[in-house]
């Protein structure tokens, strides 16, 4: 607890004082009051001692309550806070979810949704996107901060992933037949979801971290218009981070053409990671880290808050100019 | 300055107008007897006149009555005693100074003993010193005399002490005079009783008491500013006075110091007249004398 005006207090003090000074010095007698003889015939009564020493006791009442206000008033002027430092977690996130939905990857994706539709519910400031893709990218919707329309969203892609009757419209559109699981397409059409405002600001100027969530296999077949080197290459100029799962890490050896070698790299030059999947049930937990990692990122410098703490001298004064109220009633003043 | 005496005599020929005219004069001259066996001459009979001094031939020749006068043996001194203390300087019942009423009703006692020949003396004081001017005739020194107490008398003054005052006229004054003693509600104390006892053995005493402020009433009837006590400056917060039990209290004990001063009075022979304020002074004389005169 500190005061913020701190020096308010000398100089609501001086100001009492000088206050009190004058009334002392200036003081003059009541000009209606008007001399007795004799007062002993009151002030001798007992009843009338009794009478003045209640009259005391109010009056001292009264002072208290009078000083306890000024004081009270005086502090919460000063303004107490209580000053805390934080170091903010800035929420100014981008994430693009880049799911590849050819058949293998459908319990995987579910996972990703699934996690992702938990974590909208608490996002504040983030935007999220999404974009399926097979042999064409489709973006099922942009960089978004309406969570519930977002989640909805995620709903829908999770039902579609899990097969529920009804819902394979969902995918309509991502496969033209010019191939399948076209992974550098894919990416770059994610990357393309991103606003083009240079270099990883955004557009009111604050830095917007932007990350891509990519789960797939990256068994690519058919002729893909970029590669996944090249869709690397421009997430890193657009510094994007690429983190990549991948649910089926069956690389024979350590082969740097391996498929899943290569999906490694990829999100490696980014700057982002890698995690090979053993099972679906493993998502929140790699999603969380990927939360974690980017939030990390993010920590800005420590900052001092102070919140303000008025609620005790106010309630003292407010305490205080009742009684003295009572106090002034009860002495007919 | 308008003369003092001037504001009494005015008051006086009120009175007079209101009642019948002369009457104060036969009241004093009934007390105050100092007649000798020489007739001087015979004036119209005015209420409070001694039926004795009625010349019943002379009233049924006239066919009014008619009274006796006498040439007096000697010179009546009169003796005024008041107190010029702090405590004179307070307000009386009816708010004015108890100075003012004081003076008013010196003034009136002193210029009928004027009119009637007689000389009149000034003993006053507070408790630091007491003062005595001798007894003279005249209306300047009637003047002279209540401008004194009205010098005197202030906020600035010594404390009261009536008893230091009597007590220098039981020292100091010779022979049988007439003492006119003007006080406040003083308290019954043994000491007072002893010296008016003392004082009464040699001297006719007539006590007026200007009554004191009412401290404190049920109703809360007093203004709002209440009083100071002149004795040390102490204020008398009005809001407590007006409490009813404060009030019923103050009351009882009204009474009881009334009736124990009333009391010592009766016990010294000495007749108390009382009055509230300036209006009231000559009725009260009236009634003082119309008292003594019944007692004497």
């Amino acid at each position: 607890m500190e005061l913020m005006f701190w020096w308010l207090l000398p100089a609501a003090a001086l100001a009492a004082g000088a206050a009190a000074w004058t009334a002392r010095r200036r003081r003059t007698p009541d000009a209606r009051r008007r001399p007795a003889a004799h007062t002993e015939r009151l002030t001798m009564l007992p009843e009338y001692q009794a009478a003045l020493r209640r009259h005391r006791r109010w009056l001292a009442v009264a002072a208290t309550a009078a000083a306890s206000l000024l004081v009270s008033a005086a502090v919460a002027a000063a303004r107490p806070v209580d000053i805390t430092t934080t170091v903010p977690e800035q929420r100014n996130r981008d994430i693009m979810l880049c799911l590849d939905v050819s058949g293998s990857m459908s319990s995987a994706d579910a996972a990703v949704v699934d996690v992702f539709a938990g974590l909208a519910r608490e996002f504040d400031g983030e935007r999220i996107g999404l974009t399926i893709f097979d042999s064409t990218g489709i973006q099922v919707f942009p960089l978004t901060d309406d969570y519930e329309y977002a989640q909805e969203q995620l709903a829908l892609a999770r039902d579609a992933f899990e097969g529920k009757p009804g819902t394979s419209g969902f995918l309509d559109g991502t496969w033209s037949g010019r191939g399948s699981s076209l992974i550098g397409d894919g990416l770059a059409t994610c990357l393309s979801g991103f606003p083009r405002t240079g270099a990883g600001t955004a557009e009111n100027g604050t830095p917007r971290s932007r990350s891509v969530v990519l789960a797939t296999d990256n068994y690519v077949s058919g002729r893909p218009v970029m590669t996944l080197g090249q869709a690397a290459a421009l997430a890193k100029d657009r510094t994007v981070r690429v983190y990549a799962l991948n649910p089926g890490d069956l690389d024979y050896g350590s082969g740097e053409d391996q498929p899943g070698a290569q999906l490694r790299a990829a999100a490696e030059t980014t700057g982002g990671a890698y995690y090979p999947l053993d099972s679906a049930e493993a998502v929140p937990g790699i999603v969380a880290a990927v939360e974690k990692t980017e939030t990390a990122a993010l920590k800005g410098a420590p900052q001092a808050v102070a919140a303000d703490q008025p609620a005790l001298p106010l309630g003292v004064a407010a305490v205080a100019g009742l009684v003295l109220c009572a106090a002034l009633w009860r002495l007919r003043l | 300055m308008t003369s003092l005496l001037h504001r009494v005599k005015s008051k006086m020929a009120i009175f007079a107008h209101r009642k019948a005219r002369g009457m104060l004069d036969g009241e004093y001259g009934s007390v105050f007897r100092g007649r000798s066996l020489d007739f001087d001459d015979l004036r119209a009979y005015v209420a409070g006149d001694e039926v004795r001094d009625i010349d019943w031939k002379a009233t049924a020749r006239h066919g009014s009555p008619l009274i006796r006068r006498y040439v007096a043996v000697r010179r009546q001194t009169v003796i005024l005693v008041t107190d010029t203390g702090r405590n004179m300087a307070a307000v009386s019942r009816s708010g004015e100074t108890k100075k003012d009423i004081a003076i008013m009703a010196l003034g009136v006692t002193g210029y009928l003993a004027h009119r009637h020949g007689d000389v009149v003396g000034l003993v006053s004081g507070d408790a630091a010193a007491t003062h005595t001017i001798p007894a003279k005739s005249g209306e300047a020194h009637l003047e002279r005399l209540l401008r004194h107490v009205d010098g005197h008398t202030s906020l600035d003054s010594a404390a009261s002490r009536l008893e230091d005052q009597l007590d220098h006229v039981a020292r100091t004054v010779k022979g049988r005079n007439l003492l006119f003693v003007v006080a406040d509600e003083v308290p019954a104390s043994p000491a007072m009783g002893q010296v008016l006892r003392r004082l009464r053995a040699q001297h006719e005493i007539l006590w007026l008491t200007i009554r004191d402020a009412e401290l404190a009433t049920a109703g809360g009837g007093q203004p709002g500013a209440g009083y100071f006590s002149v004795a040390d400056s102490t204020v008398l917060p009005p809001g407590l006075a007006s409490d009813a039990s404060v009030a019923a209290a103050y009351a009882d004990a009204a009474a009881s110091r009334d009736h124990a001063r009333r009391a010592m009075l009766r016990q010294a022979g000495v007749t108390e007249g009382t009055v509230d304020s300036s209006q009231d002074v000559i009725t009260a004389l009236f009634t003082l004398l119309e008292r003594h005169r019944r007692a004497g």
